[in-house]
C-alpha cells in the first residue's frame, strides 16, 4: 500500500479528519495500482474555499495539492464528503499512475496542461474509476469536456471513447485533443458584441 | 357567372343554430358570476399549495395549473359587463353557504404528507363538477345570442379536460397501495358530499337536474322569468 | 390552510438540503480568502467565464442556485395568490398578474431541471438557501412584490444574462438559448413589480418609501456579498441594460452597484472576523 500522509494534521478552519483522508486516498492509491515505494503527501488548503487541485510527481514520491473545497461536502459546508473525496482522489492517483508508467509518456506537468488536455485526461481517469466501481459522475464530466472542446458530436464520441479505454498513452491524449479542435467553432472573443458585429456584416454583404 | 346580387339564405344550410337557448340573459349572469367565483377560489388554492406540496412534478403542474382558472376567470370578469352586470364583484359569489363549506373543506390540507386529499378534492370532484356545468351551460345556450359566453366556455373546458388528466394521472403515481386508496375515496366521498348538497358549482340545476325531480325547460323556454323560477 | 407560511415549512423530497445564508457569511474561508487578495497573493474568480479553471463546476453550482431560486419564486407567486383576499390591498389584477408569474416560474424550473440534466447536475446536489422566498414572505403586498419583482427577479436577470453570455462565449446552443427565454420573462416580471409599486403608493409617499427601503434591504442581501456586483470581481454583473428594459432608472441600478459594494465591504469584514475567530 502507498504511503500518505495529510498537511495540516488538524483542521480548524473546516471540519476534516486527516485520517479519514490518507484511509481515502490509500484506497483510491491501490485501484490506480501505486505500490509500497510510493509515497503521498496530501497538502490542503483549508483556508480556500475554492476546489483546485493538482499534483506534482518526482520519482516515487507525489504531492497533491487541493483547497478545501475539493473534499467538501456541496450540501453541508465544511464538512468532509467521502464520495466526492474518493472521485478526487481517484482522478488525481490515476494520473499519477500514469505519469509513473513508463509506457504512458511525457506529459506536462498539472500546471502546463492546457484545460483541454486537462480534461481529456480526467475523462479517460474517471472511466476507469468507474469500472473500478465507484461513482465517477459521467455527466457532470461530458459537460466539462464539453466546454473544454466543444458541443460537437466528434467531442462526445471523443469521450465517450476516452471514458471507455483502459490502456491510452500521452500521445493518444493529445491526439483526441487534436480531433476535437479540428471541429470546434472559433472561439476568440465571441460575445454578443462580436455576434452583432458579424450579423451586420453578414447584412452588408447580402 | 355568378350573381353577386343574388339573394342568398341568412344562414348556410348546414347552419343548424336555432333561438332561444335555456338561459336568458339574468340567469347566464347569476352562473358566470358562480364561475367567476370558484375560478378565482380554485387559482387562490392551487397557488398557495404550491409550497406546500414536496413532489417536484406536481409543484410545477400546481404552478401552471393557477395560472389557467386565474384566466378563466378573467374570461368571466370580461363577460359579466357584457351581460349587464356592471359591478362584476355583485355576482362574483358562492351559489349558496353549502358551497362555501365546499370550499372551505376543499382548501383545509396544508401538511406536505397530504398531497392526495389536496389532488382529489380538485381533480376527482371539482373540476369533474366544472367540467359538468360548463359542458351543460354550453350544450344549453343560444348558439346564436350566447356566442361570446360558448366562446369563453369552449377555451375553458379545453384546460379543464387537459388538467383533469393530468391531475388524474399524477393522482394514480401516488396512489400505491391499499392505504392510499383508501385516503383518496374518503377523501373524495367527503368533498363529492358537499358538492351534491351544494348543487354544482352554480347551485341546484348547475347541470339541469333540479331538486324537485324536473328537469330544466328544453330550447324555447329560456327567458328571464323562467331564470327565476330555476334558479331560485 | 394558513394565510402566511413560513420558508421553514417548504415542502422539499429527501433530495434537498436546507442551508441558512449565514454558514455561508461567517465561513472563515471568506475571510481568508479576500485577506489573500488584499495582500495581492491571489487572484478572485472574477466574472464567470468559461475561460476559468473551475468553470464548469462554477456553472453548475450557479445553475442549481437558480433552479431553488426558481422553485422559491414560483412559490413566493403561489403564496401571493392565496395569502391575501382580493381587496384594496391586493387587488384582482395584481393576483392575476402573480398567477401568472406562477406559470411562468414553474416553467423556468422545468427548464432548470432539463438544464442540470444537461449539465450534468444532480437534482439537489448542492445545499439550498431559502433567503430568496423569505423575501416574499413579508406581510404587506406592496414590500412583498418589491422585494420579489424588483430585487429577486432583479437579481435574477443579472444571473441569466450572466449564464446567457457564459452559454454564448462557451458555445453552448442549450445554455445561451434557455437563459435567453427565461430572460424575457424576468424583464416582464421586473415590469409588474415596478407597475405595482407605483400604482398602489401613489397617493402614499411613505408607503412607497418604506418598499423602496424594503427593497434596498432585499438588493443588499441579494447581492450576497459582492458576488453580484459592477466589480470585475464580481462572477455575476449587473445587467445593466436588461435591467433599463425592464423599467429600472440610471440612478436606480447606480445604487444597486453601490449596495453591491457595500455588501461586499460588509460581507469582507464578517469574514474576516470569522477567520480571526478559527484561527
Amino acid at each position: 500500500m502507498a504511503k500518505v500522509s495529510v498537511q495540516p494534521e488538524e483542521f480548524t478552519f473546516v471540519n476534516y479528519d486527516a485520517k479519514r483522508i490518507i484511509a481515502l486516498a490509500e484506497e483510491m492509491a491501490a485501484h490506480a495500482g501505486l505500490g509500497d515505494d510510493v509515497a503521498i503527501t496530501i497538502e490542503i488548503d483549508e483556508k480556500s474555499p475554492f476546489g483546485y487541485t493538482t499534483s506534482a510527481v518526482d520519482g516515487p514520491t507525489v504531492t497533491i495539492f487541493a483547497e478545501s473545497a475539493a473534499f467538501e461536502d456541496a450540501k453541508n459546508l465544511r464538512e468532509l464528503s467521502e464520495e466526492g473525496s474518493r472521485q478526487v482522489l481517484g482522478r488525481l492517483l490515476y494520473r499519477v499512475g500514469d505519469r509513473m508508467d513508463p509506457a504512458f509518456g511525457d506529459p506536462p506537468p498539472d500546471k502546463g496542461l492546457s484545460f483541454e488536455q486537462s480534461s481529456a485526461w480526467n475523462a479517460y481517469a474517471m472511466g476507469r474509476l468507474e469500472r473500478a466501481g465507484y461513482f465517477a459522475h459521467k455527466e457532470r464530466r461530458r459537460y466539462a469536456f464539453r466546454i473544454r472542446h466543444g458541443f460537437t458530436d466528434v467531442a462526445d464520441q471523443v469521450f465517450d471513447r476516452l471514458w471507455a479505454s483502459e490502456t491510452l498513452t500521452w500521445a493518444d491524449i493529445e491526439a483526441a485533443c487534436a480531433q476535437t479542435a479540428a471541429v470546434r467553432p472559433e472561439r476568440e472573443t465571441k460575445g454578443p458584441k462580436s455576434k452583432a458585429k458579424a450579423k451586420a456584416k453578414a447584412k452588408a454583404g447580402k | 357567372m355568378a350573381d353577386p346580387s343574388k339573394p342568398r339564405a341568412g344562414f348556410a344550410p348546414w347552419d343548424r343554430r336555432e333561438l332561444p337557448g335555456i338561459f336568458g340573459v339574468e340567469e347566464t349572469a347569476r352562473r358566470v358570476g358562480n364561475y367567476r367565483w370558484i375560478e378565482m377560489r380554485l387559482f387562490e388554492v392551487l397557488g398557495g399549495w404550491v409550497a406546500t406540496v414536496p413532489e417536484l412534478d406536481i409543484k410545477t403542474m400546481l404552478g401552471r395549473h393557477t395560472y389557467q382558472h386565474a384566466w378563466h376567470s378573467e374570461l368571466w370578469t370580461k363577460r359579466l359587463p357584457e351581460l349587464r352586470e356592471m359591478v362584476p364583484e355583485k355576482l362574483t359569489v358562492a351559489p349558496n353557504e353549502a358551497m362555501e363549506r365546499f370550499v372551505k373543506e376543499l382548501t383545509e390540507p396544508e401538511a406536505p404528507e397530504l398531497t392526495i386529499e389536496k389532488m382529489v378534492g380538485v381533480y376527482r370532484v371539482l373540476i369533474p363538477h366544472k367540467i359538468a356545468a360548463y359542458t351543460y351551460h354550453r350544450n344549453g345556450t343560444s348558439r346564436i345570442t350566447d356566442g361570446p359566453t360558448i366562446r369563453s366556455l369552449t377555451f375553458a373546458l379545453q384546460d379543464e379536460y387537459e388538467d383533469w388528466i393530468e391531475g388524474e394521472m399524477m393522482l394514480q403515481s401516488l396512489i400505491e397501495g391499499p392505504e392510499e386508496v383508501e385516503r383518496a375515496a374518503r377523501r373524495q366521498v367527503l368533498l363529492e358530499s358537499l358538492l351534491v348538497e351544494a348543487g354544482g358549482i352554480a347551485g341546484p340545476g348547475s347541470i339541469g337536474v333540479y331538486p324537485d325531480g324536473h328537469v330544466a325547460p328544453s330550447a324555447g323556454d329560456g327567458g328571464p322569468s323562467q331564470a327565476q323560477e330555476v334558479g331560485a | 390552510m394558513r394565510k402566511s407560511f413560513p420558508a421553514d415549512d417548504l415542502a422539499r423530497d429527501s433530495r434537498f438540503i436546507r442551508r441558512r445564508i449565514e454558514e455561508t457569511v461567517m465561513d472563515p474561508r471568506n475571510g481568508a480568502f479576500r485577506e489573500r487578495v488584499e495582500k495581492g497573493e491571489i487572484k478572485a474568480p472574477g466574472r464567470l467565464e468559461p475561460d476559468r479553471p473551475d468553470a464548469p463546476d462554477a456553472a453548475r453550482q450557479l445553475m442549481h442556485g437558480i433552479f431553488t431560486g426558481e422553485i422559491q419564486a414560483l412559490e413566493g407567486a403561489g403564496r401571493t395568490c392565496w395569502d391575501f383576499e382580493v381587496g384594496d390591498d391586493a387587488p384582482y389584477a395584481l393576483k392575476l398578474d402573480m398567477a401568472r408569474q406562477c406559470w411562468d416560474e414553474a416553467r423556468h424550473t422545468e427548464i432548470s431541471m432539463k438544464l442540470n440534466e444537461h449539465m450534468g447536475t444532480e437534482i439537489g446536489e448542492f445545499a439550498e438557501a431559502t433567503f430568496l422566498y423569505e423575501a416574499a414572505c413579508n406581510p404587506d403586498p406592496v414590500l412583498r412584490l418589491t422585494g420579489v419583482n424588483r430585487a429577486l427577479e432583479g437579481l435574477a436577470i443579472d444571473v441569466f444574462n450572466t449564464m446567457r453570455d457564459f452559454g454564448d462565449l462557451s458555445d453552448d446552443p442549450v445554455l445561451e438559448f434557455c437563459e435567453d427565454w427565461m430572460l424575457a420573462d424576468e424583464v416582464t416580471h421586473v415590469k409588474m413589480g415596478s407597475d405595482w409599486l407605483r400604482k398602489m403608493t401613489e397617493n402614499d409617499p411613505e408607503r412607497r418609501e418604506q418598499a423602496l427601503e424594503f427593497q434596498r434591504i432585499v438588493d443588499k442581501l441579494f447581492s450576497l456579498g459582492g458576488f453580484r456586483g459592477d466589480s470585475e470581481e464580481s462572477p455575476i454583473k449587473l445587467a445593466r441594460k436588461f435591467r433599463e428594459m425592464a423599467g429600472f432608472s440610471e440612478d436606480e441600478i447606480d445604487e444597486i452597484s453601490d449596495i453591491a459594494d457595500e455588501a461586499m465591504a460588509e460581507a469582507t469584514a464578517i469574514g474576516k472576523a470569522a477567520t480571526a475567530a478559527a484561527s
